[in-house]
């Protein structure tokens, strides 16, 4: 088992809603919870990560701060498009530290996955690490 | 030293108060800079959305103000909330030549929170300032409304194009220094 999303596995945040270059995307995907990205005000944000490949999915885990409504979308296209939805929850919220909220799976394969944070429990809510156990699908070409 | 981009951020400004006290004709002379005033009465049915942004100064930065001029009709109200999901900031409008419409200033900004479930900034502006022979709301009453409301008080007039922009670069101004807040308490948090 891998972490897929990290920059150093090949994988590449696509899209954001929001940016403020001093708080890039890549810090989701660094595997440091010091670093984050931060939404620049209103709601739904999303961001569209992109695998080295297809990907067969196992767990999920996010650090973020403020998240209220999550949407948690695959695709398996090779472009980032036909998004389906595989977990959608609210989260709970935490004041004086980092929210830490797993998702697990079975049988999921991706090639891109796609977070809408649907609302918050602040004006602006970060993304801190993000984790994804999965292994490679071997593909024919 | 590389220059950096400018930030962005985006704030959903909700405009709210009693019908005819002007937040459409305060929304569109903002939005126009000054060129618009709909002199005639259209009665916004709804919400009609526009977008203006402010430049906060001393920065290259700047607040999107995503404005929802909200019918004040009440026959709307059910449907009008419904588009105010997670509102940032609160315009909350009365005319100063109808003091019922000062009084429904507190109900009006209590709906926008509940719909915020959280603090957020606002203010109280009173509009009409040109009818001087026929104002009834002294500077003194919507000060005490303001002050009971929590929120800073403004008065303009649309219509001469008199301090029109001032809440509006007041609030996006006051959110700007939430996100600086915001970032700095995120920060410090994993530190
Ligand atoms: N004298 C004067 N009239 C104004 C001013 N601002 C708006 N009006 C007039 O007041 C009337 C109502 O203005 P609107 O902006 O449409 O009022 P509203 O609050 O949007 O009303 P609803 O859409 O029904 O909620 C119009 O005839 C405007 O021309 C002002 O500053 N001075
Ligand atoms: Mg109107």
């Amino acid at each position: 088992m891998f972490d897929v999303a990290l920059s150093g596995a090949g994988a590449k945040v696509v899209l954001t809603t929001s940016s403020d270059e001093n708080y890039p995307p890549e810090n989701m995907l660094d595997g440091k919870a010091e670093s984050f990205w931060i939404s620049t005000g209103m709601f739904p944000q999303e961001f569209v990560i992109s695998f080295a490949g297809m990907m067969n999915v196992s767990k999920i885990k996010l650090s973020c701060f403020h998240v209220r409504g999550l949407s948690i979308q695959r695709s398996v296209q090779k472009e980032p498009l036909d998004f389906e939805v595989i977990d959608e929850r609210e989260l709970t919220p935490s004041d004086a530290s980092l929210q830490l909220e797993e998702f697990k799976f079975d049988e999921t394969t991706a090639r891109h996955m796609k977070f809408i944070i649907k609302s918050g429990f602040d004006h602006f809510v970060s993304v801190h690490k993000l984790n994804i156990d999965g292994t490679a699908v071997r593909e024919a070409e | 030293m590389p220059v950096a981009m400018p930030v962005v951020l985006r704030a959903k400004c909700v405009v709210v108060g009693d019908s005819t006290v002007g937040k459409s004709a305060l929304t569109q002379v903002f939005h126009s800079d000054g060129t618009h005033f709909p002199k005639a009465y259209s009665m916004t049915i709804g919400v009609e959305l526009c977008v203006k942004s402010v430049n906060i100064p001393e920065t290259s930065n700047s607040v999107e103000l995503y404005i929802y001029d909200s019918a004040g009709k009440e026959m709307f109200s059910d449907h009008v909330q419904q588009m105010w999901d997670s509102p940032s900031l609160a315009v909350v409008v009365c005319d100063l030549a109808n003091e019922k419409s000062l009084s429904s200033c507190v109900k009006w900004l209590e709906r926008v929170k509940a719909k915020a479930g959280r603090d957020i900034h606002a203010v109280l502006v009173g509009n009409k300032t040109d009818l001087d022979t026929r104002r009834v709301v002294t500077a003194e009453m919507a000060q005490k409304a303001a002050a009971g409301m929590e929120v800073v008080y403004f008065e303009c007039s649309a219509k001469e194009r008199e301090n029109v922009e001032a809440p509006f670069y007041f609030l996006a101004n006051a959110f700007y220094k939430q996100y600086q807040e915001k970032v700095a308490m995120t920060e410090s948090l994993c530190e």
